[in-house]
């Protein structure tokens, strides 16, 4: 139910893009400030369908978001990229724009009349290049970037939107390792130090269980689990939703899960070890 | 350290090129196929008409030449606006089909044989310009029914009137009178021709109102050209703005049209070339291309009024040779990238 002080409360959110078809149905959580959140779920269950209900982009069928105690039916598009920035799978514009232009359209919702960024807008830009250490090519063109590099780009951006909420749509697919834990040490750190309340959707839970605190398990059939990520990932949890089973380990209080294939060489890991 | 556009920057940039554009103006005013005599235009009009014939032949030739710079930054702008809303850098002025809606307008001019006019405007001109706007309301309509994707169905809608004007275009041509053809083929080349005085004032204080209106979006436009998605986010109300741009656009090209038929390319390669210099960020690139169009189509329109002389070429024969292989290279350049992205030759920094 939503209390006071919750920076995203979504209340029996229904969604279908085909009126017979609903990909969200009834679906509520509440979201604190500062808190670090994880989506998860099976392609089509609705993950980026959710991100673009929280930003606006989508209008809910049934239910309400609400963003900082208002409804987000009431607030006017410029308002709304006050309150919510949003990083979306990778992509290279059409035009040649330098990183620190597109860093700097993170601005507009800002902007007067002549659409001339101030003081406050460059401080801002030239700081989120900083903090996502993407100054040293801010007068590179976008697509002379590595994927790793473009998403930095486009993270630094969302925090030059000087945004509460942060959402970000599978923020590491097509990125190495060192630039996986890469860009989720960088959201950590925007959390713990800004203060921003962070939305991930992700394939990858063993990477995100490290870093967020709560977790939303979205299922096929609109059925959902939130809650501590500790408790909503759990092997059951996961074979239910994705049809997989898995091998859990713990690295300290961390669980990990080893998914296994019908060709799992090891037999005792498809035996009795799931589940817990 | 990261540089900014500031105003500052953009005023001495936008100066810079406004005194290149004074002096070509200054310089084809002066060029024709009269000689005339600065020392005896800088004198001034004689005590009667006809004591100073140089002064009288600058000043005809200026209308000329300032109707050109009007019609080339219009042609310009609308390239630069067009090519953002639909994303794609070879979209032109003409392409959502206004380009056959006024040479429609202008055929039914010629052959129904209309004399009136309205404001010095002559029947060619308003009904091109009628034909134009017409057509844009038409693929409006057709776009918005077509489907969810707004900018494909529009482009599809410029596309099938485009293909059903033309042809009707065709059929009128076929049947029509010789001295009759000729006009119109001249006019669907794009000519320049000498326009009454209250013409000049009214399609130029359209035509400079829609281009200073159309630079107030213009850090809208930037973000458009990322997508519909990534616009919203940014906090753009992107129906309002594209509509925005599109009808001013789509307004300043008609008028453009009315007054001197089909110039073909200004508004492609123009945009492009200034692309390539400035860089994408449409708050220079409006501003700069409107002048830069003004000066190449001054330029052309000078060369197609001399260079057969005494006889004028049409001015469109002129911008699509000195277009059609600047054309070429950016299709080369093109083809060497993989995918969507277009890249152009803007120095960036890399190392």
């Amino acid at each position: 139910m939503a209390k006071i002080g919750h920076i995203i409360e979504v209340e029996n959110l229904t969604f279908g893009y085909a009126p017979k078809r609903k990909i969200l149905k009834n679906l509520s959580f509440t979201v604190l400030p500062g808190a670090f959140l994880t989506i998860a779920g099976p392609n089509g269950a609705g993950k980026t369908t959710l991100l673009n209900l929280l930003c606006g982009l989508l209008r809910p069928e049934a239910g309400t978001i609400k963003i900082d105690s208002a409804n987000i039916k009431s607030y006017s598009v410029r308002k709304l990229a006050r309150k919510v920035a949003i990083v979306r799978q990778e992509f290279i514009p059409v035009f040649d724009f330098t990183v620190a232009e597109v860093v700097s359209m993170a601005r507009t919702p800002y902007l007067g009349a002549l659409g001339f960024e101030g003081e406050v807008d460059k401080k801002l830009v030239r700081e989120s290049l900083e903090i996502t250490e993407t100054a040293e090519f801010g007068s590179r063109s976008l697509a002379s970037l590595s994927g790793g590099e473009r998403q930095r780009v486009f993270i630094a951006r969302a925090l030059a939107q000087n945004s509460t909420i942060l959402l970000l749509d599978e923020p590491t697919s097509f990125l190495d390792l060192k630039h996986q834990v890469g860009i989720y040490d960088l959201l950590k750190q925007m959390q713990l130090e800004k203060g921003k309340t962070i939305v991930a959707v992700t394939h990858d839970i063993n990477l995100t269980i490290q870093y967020c605190d709560e977790a939303l398990l979205l299922g096929a059939d609109s059925s959902y689990q939130y809650g501590e990520a500790k408790d909503v990932f759990s092997a059951g949890q996961i074979e239910k939703v994705f049809g997989v089973k898995t091998f859990v380990g713990k690295v300290g209080e961390k669980k990990f899960f080893l998914p296994l294939g019908r060709f799992a060489k090891d037999s005792r890991f498809i035996g009795g070890k799931a589940g817990q | 350290m990261t540089e900014f556009l500031t105003a500052k920057k953009l005023a001495i940039t936008v100066s810079i090129c406004l005194a290149v554009l004074a002096a070509v103006i200054g310089l084809c005013t002066s060029v024709g196929t009269q000689k005339i005599s600065l020392a005896k235009v800088i004198s001034g009009p004689g005590e009667v008409p006809g004591a100073n014939v140089d002064y009288e032949i600058f000043v005809i030739r200026l209308q000329r030449v300032i109707l050109g710079a009007l019609v080339g930054a219009a042609l310009a702008c609308s390239g630069v606006v067009l090519q953002a809303i639909l994303r794609n850098p070879l979209a032109d002025p003409y392409i959502l089909g206004i380009s056959s809606g006024a040479g429609l307008g202008a055929m039914i001019a010629v052959l129904s044989g209309i004399t009136w006019s309205f404001w010095g405007g002559s029947p060619i001109t308003i009904f091109a310009f009628g034909g134009a706007v017409g057509t844009v309301w038409l693929v409006c309509i057709i776009g918005r029914f077509a489907g969810k994707s707004q900018v494909m169905s529009l482009l599809l809608a410029g596309v099938v009137v485009n293909a059903f004007f033309s042809a009707v275009i065709m059929f009128l041509t076929s049947i029509a009178k010789s001295h009759q053809i000729r006009w119109t083929v001249f006019w669907l080349m794009g000519n320049i021709t000498e326009k009454d005085l209250p013409v000049l004032y009214v399609s130029g204080g359209l035509i400079l109102t829609g281009i200073v209106l159309l630079f107030s979006i213009c850090h809208r436009l930037n973000v458009l050209t990322f997508g519909e998605e990534e616009a919203k986010g940014l906090g753009v109300d992107t129906a309002k703005t594209r509509l925005v741009a599109f009808s001013l656009a789509a307004f300043i090209t008609a008028i453009a049209v009315s007054l001197s038929g089909l110039i073909g390319f200004v508004g492609l390669v123009i945009p492009h070339g200034v692309r390539l210099v400035f860089g994408p960020d449409h708050r220079q690139l409006l501003p700069v291309s409107a002048i830069i169009g003004s000066v190449f189509l001054v330029g052309a329109d000078t060369v197609a009024r001399t260079i057969v002389a005494p006889e004028q070429l049409p001015v469109g024969v002129i911008t699509a040779i000195a277009g059609g292989p600047f054309f070429l290279i950016l299709l080369a350049r093109y083809t060497k990238k993989v995918g969507l992205h277009f890249a152009t030759g803007r120095k960036t920094g890399i190392s």
